[in-house]
């Protein structure tokens, strides 16, 4: 299969070969090369794909720990989306709107905002500073270590955050709630840009709770075996 | 959205009255499904599985059975009924909503027929615009918007922290919000809360 056909399917497979740090000029070549020169595995490729593409999580093939590096290095990726592209992009459309109109309403629904995106950066930090360090080590080690982790995969899952149902209040906020006149044009980009965060946030923890957690639960099985 | 068709009961033992009356029905402009009824009884099962508007009933079918209509229209308070006005019994009866005669022109009862029908239908649409909330609902939410913690809020209305939790389990599943800042920006739109009361 041609990956430029794939993106003409659905063109949210760009978000994914950014996030693979993959360019967009993808050519003429098809999923099979393109994972080659990019040296990514195409399980790996494919089940990510898949979430993309709402086909399920079941891999073909277990992940190595190769894989699971890339993986990490995948999440880092749409870390750095979210936090310099897709986050600001929002903010400043609500900087817009509160600034557009008089409604009160605004004011506090900026500062809701402003409060929810800064539990998502410490959610981020904590991510990119604990758990992907933690993993990284995980998988580097060989074996026959007997050493005591104070962190573990489990603690890691139980770390998720409310942050997809924060953004699901927003959302229904200003569908169903907030009273604001006109201004369409930048109530749909707010809109369209708040639910591609949606989406990759979603594929985004389905990554982690299918794919690297399982992942390294089982690596510590193993090395306490 | 294509509104969804209106399901009318006709409860009375008469054929003739009956038949006459789902022709007057079909052949009007009225998108409508019709089911015949004897009995009482027969309303209650039709009820369980068909969400039924109207009930158009000979009022005979009430008599010494007040509590029971009560009780199926306490139950179903989206049900309205049309008494056929026989003329036997005078005053209109408390139990159903208006009467027409047999001797009503056609246009006329279908007249009635959809003004009960719209009356429904604005009564359905006022209660969505408040997202159902109830009093209580209000007054605790109106608490937590004020900064209450559970236990504040139990002891101010009365109530146990577990029906406290109760109810704000039941609110986020009506507005759909869960977070409590969230929940002010609600208040306010609905003017439950004054914006004025909250701190920025």
């Amino acid at each position: 299969m041609k990956m430029a056909d794939l993106i003409d399917d659905n063109p949210n497979l760009l978000l994914m070969l950014q996030h693979f740090n993959i360019d967009f000029r993808v050519s003429d070549q098809t999923v099979s090369q393109l994972c080659t020169n990019y040296g990514i595995s195409e399980n790996l490729f494919i089940s990510i794909a898949n979430l993309y593409n709402s086909l399920g999580t079941k891999a073909q093939h277990p992940y190595t720990r190769d894989d699971l590096m890339q993986v990490i290095d995948f999440l880092k990726h749409s870390h750095h989306y979210y936090r310099s592209d897709k986050y600001p992009q929002i903010s400043s459309y609500i900087r817009q709107l509160q600034e557009n109109h008089s409604a009160k309403e605004l004011k506090l629904l900026e500062k809701f905002f402003n409060e929810y995106f800064t539990e998502v950066m410490e959610h981020l930090d904590y991510e990119d500073n604990i758990a992907f360090p933690y993993f990284i080590t995980l998988l580097k080690k060989s074996g026959d270590s007997g050493e005591q982790e104070l962190y573990s995969s489990v603690e890691y899952g139980e770390h998720h955050t409310d942050i997809e149902l924060k953004l699901k209040d927003l959302k229904h906020l200003l569908l169903k709630y907030v009273k604001i006149e006109n201004d369409l044009d930048l109530r749909r980009r707010l809109f369209f840009a708040l639910y591609e965060l949606e989406f990759d946030l979603y594929i985004h923890s389905l990554i982690e709770e299918t794919i690297l957690i399982p992942a390294g639960v089982s690596i510590e099985k193993e090395q306490h075996a | 959205m294509r509104k969804p068709s209106l399901h009318i009961a006709i409860l009375e033992p008469s054929r003739i009255i009956c038949e006459g009356l789902q022709t007057v029905l079909y052949q009007s402009d009225l998108d409508c499904r019709i089911h015949r009824i004897e009995t009482l009884e027969e309303l209650t099962e039709l009820l369980e599985t068909v969400p039924v508007d109207i009930l158009i009933t000979n009022p005979l079918q009430f008599v010494n059975r007040e509590k029971e209509v009560r009780k199926i229209r306490k139950q179903y308070p989206s049900l309205s009924v049309a008494g056929i006005d026989y003329g036997i019994i005078q005053k209109q009866s408390m139990l159903t909503d208006l009467s027409f005669t047999l001797y009503d022109s056609a246009e006329h009862i279908v007249n009635v027929l959809s003004k009960l029908d719209k009356q429904n239908r604005s009564a359905a649409l006022q209660k969505n615009e408040d997202d159902n909330l109830t009093k209580r609902e209000i007054e605790v939410l109106t608490g937590l918007v004020n900064g209450q913690m559970n236990k504040e809020i139990a002891d101010s209305l009365n109530i146990s922290i577990h029906t406290v939790v109760r109810h704000r389990k039941n609110i986020t599943m009506k507005t759909g919000i869960r977070s409590q800042s969230g929940l002010t920006i609600y208040a306010i739109s609905k003017k439950i809360v004054a914006i004025e009361d909250i701190e920025i």
